[in-house]
């Protein structure tokens, strides 16, 4: 047995049949799937679980793993995007753990896939009522930055008192003349809870707005997994007089495939040039459909 | 393009990884074998299964061969295969006072009930670097271990010693007998709260925060109690030892179909208690109160720092935020883990941070030109 044990462990490359279907164990997908249920029954509640250490590191999508194993079925198909980019190391990485353990097919258009796992992205298009969306996420507290003691934010979340939030982004707008806050915007959810939106951009709010697929938010570290159900109200905390803001750059046009309606990351030089952060879209626009 | 370079793919991946395996798999020097790192690397082994939480040397060997000694990984290699097994059962309670002891001391009396045993420490030895030469360092292990199998002068080996200097009475059931100690044991006997199932967050049962700690990376836990003593928070008080033991536990679990106790092996802990003078203004002045602190291995930084902060969480009754402290961030994986991913690409959240800079800036000068207009 122990020389099993101990090859599997020193054979980074190599055998991996004695590995279970989708890495974990059958109770721990179990328990997953649990704490999902729970968190689609109570959209933005952030679920406590027991959260497995992983092959990848904390921090390094190990909770939006979690998810994905807990959920996919020898049927599905996967995408894998960091940062919008399937080709992003950590993507990679990521995707050859899941497609080595399940044997799924990968892909890299949203459309083709039927779970994405994504870090800090949603994508351009394509995903629907049959698709899964697996955020990993880093900080799932949104109230971390107005209050430390956990004992103080459950309560917070309990009562619904999102008071502080509000304060400080009255602070913000009053002192700066904008609300700062750049990614990982607060919303909120079904009109209860507020949740950290990953960081995915600002750009990427108004797709989990009353989205016809299913988003699944899993924080590895911090042992929770939180979810926006197909057809739910997601709105950016701003004021009355105060639009929410997306990313907007005036001018700015990829130099691939020259979108001005996608998400764009600056290339900075003497003079700066944009291309889309979502490199599948950006590929397929420049095919043909733009 | 500048685009390509931020882009790592499948190939650049998969030749780190070949650099990693060609320096560890074909170093010109001999192979290490698993007996040589649990043999002769002992303390790294207890340190990497006690922050596993998995007690197999074996194991424990492969993974710092194949982390090349990086503790921290060896221990995330440890758990992420833990994660691969089901749990088919769990240990039935064992009282600690079946320890069987191989070293034991009591600070708080020259003569405690039972044996000073000062057993293997480094302790009392001058930290000279040995630069005997290796031929002749050799010749000496070689020596001794001919003799240590024949006279069984090997600690672990079956020892005639009675069973007080086996198990001996704790310097805790001397102070209960002159009513020296707040008596804060309880009958209700509650399951242990196991952190690997369910997170842990404040207000967490004791059993959270002592499994918390006996996982913890060894450094957090001596950086806690340190900061508590010279950094900023000082939620600790310094105390006096009345326990300092490592020695043998049995693990027994039900029979599956007898349902009896079955003895299934022994795990080797540090365990301390550590006596507190309770000084504050609402406590109870003539007694002590007890931290207890249990690892794996032969630890004992970590078991002491682990007694005084477990009496330390006590005495401030959630007043602070040390239990926080202690549950959320002594786990090496957790920070470790989020410490490193910053390395990880943020271009897309940068973009954004860029954005509200330039957002700033334009409503600065806005408000700047405003004040101009309203001058006028």
């Amino acid at each position: 047995m122990t020389t099993l044990l101990s090859q599997l462990l020193d054979e980074t490359v190599g055998d991996t049949s004695d590995v279970p279907f989708a890495l974990l164990d059958e109770y721990s997908k179990r328990e997953i799937r649990r704490a999902i249920l729970t968190a689609v029954a109570v959209p933005g509640y952030q679920v406590p679980f027991g959260s497995r250490e992983m092959p990848v590191a904390r921090g390094w999508g190990s909770g939006g793993l979690q998810v994905t194993l807990g959920v996919v079925g020898p049927l599905d198909t996967i995408k894998v995007i960091d940062q919008g980019d399937d080709q992003g190391v950590n993507a990679v990485n990521l995707r050859r753990l899941i497609v080595s353990s399940t044997g799924i097919p990968e892909t890299t258009v949203a459309a083709e896939s039927t779970i994405v796992q994504t870090r800090h992205r949603i994508p351009e298009d394509g995903l629907d009522t049959e698709h899964i969306l697996v955020l990993q996420v880093p900080v799932p507290e949104p109230l971390r930055g107005v209050e430390r003691d956990m004992r103080e934010l459950a309560r917070m979340h309990a009562e619904a008192d999102y008071s502080k939030m509000w304060v400080s982004l009255y602070e913000d707008k009053v002192r700066n003349g904008v609300i700062t806050q750049s990614t990982g915007y607060p919303c909120l959810v079904n009109n209860r809870y507020v949740i950290a939106t990953t960081p995915i951009p600002r750009w990427d709010i108004p797709k989990l707005d009353n989205a016809p697929f299913l988003s699944l938010f899993g924080a590895g570290r911090e042992k929770r997994i939180y979810a926006v159900p197909p057809h739910t109200k997601v709105e950016p905390l701003t004021f009355d007089d105060v639009p929410f803001e997306v990313e907007q750059t005036s001018g700015a046009t990829c130099f691939r495939c020259t979108s001005s309606s996608s998400f764009l990351v600056e290339i900075p030089g003497a003079v700066s040039r944009w291309v889309c952060s979502d490199t599948d879209w950006c590929e397929r626009h420049e095919g043909g459909l733009k | 393009m500048g685009y390509a370079a931020a882009r790592g793919g499948l190939d650049a991946i998969e030749a780190a990884e070949q650099l990693v395996r060609l320096k560890r798999m074909a170093s010109p020097s001999a192979w290490v074998d698993r007996d040589q790192i649990v043999g002769r690397l002992r303390l790294a082994v207890d340190r990497v299964m006690g922050e596993g939480g998995v007690w197999d040397e074996d194991l424990a060997a492969v993974a710092i061969r194949q982390s090349e000694g990086d503790l921290i990984e060896a221990v995330h290699l440890l758990r992420s295969f833990r994660s691969t097994l089901p749990r088919f059962a769990y240990g039935t309670d064992v009282d600690a006072d079946e320890l069987r002891v191989i070293r034991r001391i009591v600070p708080a009396f020259r003569n405690p009930p039972g044996p000073q045993l000062l057993g293997r420490t480094s302790d009392y030895t001058s930290r000279l670097l040995e630069l005997t030469d290796e031929s002749l360092a050799r010749e000496e292990a070689e020596k001794l271990q001919t003799q240590l199998w024949a006279d069984q002068l090997d600690e672990d080996a079956p020892s005639a010693a009675s069973q007080e200097h086996q198990q001996p009475r704790r310097l805790l059931e001397t102070l209960r007998d002159m009513n020296l100690m707040v008596d804060r044991r309880r009958t209700d006997d509650p399951d242990p709260f196991d952190i690997t199932r369910s997170p842990a967050r404040p207000p967490a049962p004791r059993s959270a925060r002592l499994s918390s700690m006996a996982r913890a990376e060894t450094g957090a836990l001596v950086n806690q109690w340190y900061r508590n003593i010279l950094g900023p928070d000082g939620y600790l008080h310094e105390v006096t030892l009345g326990e300092v033991r490592h020695g043998y536990l049995p693990v027994r679990v039900s029979h599956p179909i007898t349902g009896n106790p079955v003895h299934v092996g022994d795990v080797r802990v540090t365990e301390v208690e550590a006596i507190e003078d309770l000084n504050g203004i609402d406590e109870d002045r003539d007694r002590f109160d007890v931290g207890y602190g249990l690892c794996f291995g032969h630890n004992e930084k970590k078991a002491i720092a682990m007694a005084n902060l477990d009496i330390a969480c006590h005495r401030d009754g959630g007043q602070t935020q040390v239990e926080q402290s202690l549950l959320l961030t002594t786990d090496g994986l957790d920070s470790s883990g989020f410490l490193e991913h910053l390395k990880l690409p943020h271009y897309v959240t940068f973009r954004s941070m860029m954005e509200r800079k330039m957002a700033v800036r334009n409503a600065k000068q806005k408000s700047a030109s405003d004040d101009k207009g309203t001058s006028k």
